[in-house]
């Protein structure tokens, strides 16, 4: 044993193992500490990288504020520019409604409805002004104003028609969301190939169903207009692809915001898409009066104001009314109640509207002068030589019968 | 979007006239002037219901008798032109008729009135 105690080996390597434990120790202590330290370290980088998303998402979101603010109030310039230049159009329209130059007011007015469309839809993904109020219409007139604001309005045919209207505040949106779908139909459809759309009722309210002939979407692009149209879509300007699709989007936003719906998921017998508009009954109200009526029994009531207009008036405010307008000049030509036919009771119709009071006086004294001469020479054969001193005195009382 | 206060009184119409038309071009001058008078055919019960409300009413003004384009114009609130190329489309589809003016009378010669006033007198006088 003490062989091996006085063997320095046997110390060395005694000495070597308390050194050895001696680091082992320490160096669990290090590496304790450390891990203490990367566990804070890592806690502080994710601590971090939440608050860097996070100030990235707040600004993005700012971006995107400041961006639709500034095109909301840029569009709202432009829609405010696209509708006085409309009403400037159409009074040059009923000014200059029998010239040639008509044909061209209406190429204007064409292609401004289409810049306000576009106005419109950039201004509707920035929650922005929609437009003027419009009365409650017939379903008909609005998809006659959706098919006016897109380029190829000509190869639009609406084959079906129902009776019943949009309430005021649905017009606009169902206008422009339809717009929307028809420009997608058009455009990606041959520039011969007509886009057809039927209006049908269903037991939730009407379909507005459009059907083109063009070359249909895959399954990519199927999926992108799904997801625009449903909630899951980013709402604002960003994220619409270069060049920019406006068209999904706002049809989704338009939908959402006034509770419509709208499915571009089958396909259409042609082979194209088939868009389905679906419009709750909550959107639909009654057949609105006609507006066009107003204003004509004004217009043909002032110039004749004898007789039983008003009752007749009055009782014909549904169907018929023109015919039953009609009449009333012809009630009013003398002699001719009613058996003088549909030809001269419109003449008379229109002159007693156009002629002058002068006209009208010397007409009367004609008559006058005719029967009276008649008579005169019936009467008093010989004792008339002059004729024109009758017609004189003739024509004055002529004057005074008009 | 858009509060209550935002909207405005004034919009134009809804439906725009080159929509109403289909974008048809104006009718020859020498087939539908102001004057030309026209009427509904005959045959007018069948109306199809594939024509535009705006057709639908020049249809019912047109079938009391012959009115003049710029009467039935008057009746509507659209453009003159407008009324011209509807009418110019019904006439072609065959629902209406049109009738030239009737044409202006001759002014009468003057030596005929002067012999009749000298045969009038002759017998009268």
């Amino acid at each position: 044993m003490t062989e091996y105690i006085q063997n320095p080996v046997l110390w060395a390597v005694v000495v070597v193992l308390v050194a050895a434990i001696a680091v082992i120790v320490r160096q669990r202590k290090s590496a304790q500490a450390l891990r203490h330290e990367i566990d804070g370290l890592r806690s502080h980088y994710s601590d971090l990288e939440n608050h860097y998303a996070q100030s990235v998402a707040a600004a993005q979101e700012q971006a995107e504020d400041a961006t639709k603010t500034v095109l909301k109030s840029a569009m709202r310039t432009l829609q405010g520019l696209a509708a006085e230049q409309q009403l400037v159009v159409s009074r040059l329209q009923t000014k200059y409604g029998d010239s040639t130059i008509l044909q061209d007011l209406l190429e204007i007015d064409h292609t401004n409805s289409q810049f306000g469309r576009r106005a419109q839809s950039i201004a509707v993904l920035c929650d922005g002004w929609l437009g003027r109020h419009r009365d409650a219409a017939s379903v008909y007139d609005v998809v006659r104003s959706a098919q006016g604001r897109i380029r190829h309005y000509r190869r639009v045919e609406i084959l079906s028609q129902v009776d019943f209207g949009i309430t005021s505040r649905a017009v606009e949106p169902v206008a422009l969301a339809l717009a929307e779908l028809l420009d997608n139909a058009t455009s990606y459809s041959s520039p011969d190939s007509v886009v057809e759309i039927n209006i049908r009722t269903v037991p939730k309210g009407i379909c507005i169903v459009v059907d083109d002939a063009g070359v249909g979407m895959n399954d990519e692009e199927r999926a992108r207009a799904e997801k625009l149209l449903s909630s899951e879509r980013v709402s604002g300007v960003s994220g619409l692809g270069n060049p920019p699709q406006f068209g999904f989007a706002v049809i989704g936003v338009l939908a959402e915001r006034f509770g419509f719906e709208v499915s571009v998921d089958s396909s259409s017998p042609y082979g194209g898409v088939r868009a389905v508009v679906l419009l709750p009954h909550d959107l639909l109200t009654a057949m609105p009066e006609q507006k066009v009526q107003a204003p004509a029994v004004s217009a043909a009531a002032v110039p004749h104001p004898a007789g039983p207009e008003p009752s007749l008036t009055a009782a014909t405010t549904a169907d018929g009314l023109p015919r039953r307008r009609r009449k009333r000049p012809m009630a009013i030509v003398p002699g001719s109640a009613g058996g003088a036919g549909g030809t001269g009771g419109g003449t008379a119709g229109r002159g007693s509207g156009s002629r002058s009071g002068a006209e009208t006086a010397a007409i009367m004294g004609a008559f006058q002068r005719g029967t009276q001469s008649g008579r005169a020479a019936h009467d008093d054969r010989a004792g008339r030589t002059d004729q024109t001193s009758g017609t004189t005195g003739a024509s004055s009382e002529g004057h005074e019968v008009s | 979007m858009t509060g209550p206060g935002e909207w405005e009184p004034e919009a134009a119409e809804l439906v725009r006239p080159y929509v109403i038309t289909k974008g048809r071009g104006l009718p020859d001058e020498a087939e539908l002037s102001l004057i030309t008078l026209v009427t509904a055919a005959p045959e007018g019960p069948r109306r199809p219901t594939r024509l535009s409300p705006e057709e639908q009413r020049l249809l019912d003004i047109c079938s009391a008798g012959y009115l003049s384009v710029a009467e039935i114009a008057g009746h509507t609130r659209l453009p003159l032109g407008v009324v011209k190329i509807l009418l110019a489309a019904l006439t072609e589809g065959g629902y209406l008729i049109t009738r030239p003016p009737v044409a202006r009378a001759p002014l009468a010669d003057r030596e005929i009135l002067e012999e009749v006033l000298n045969g009038l007198r002759a017998k009268f006088g």
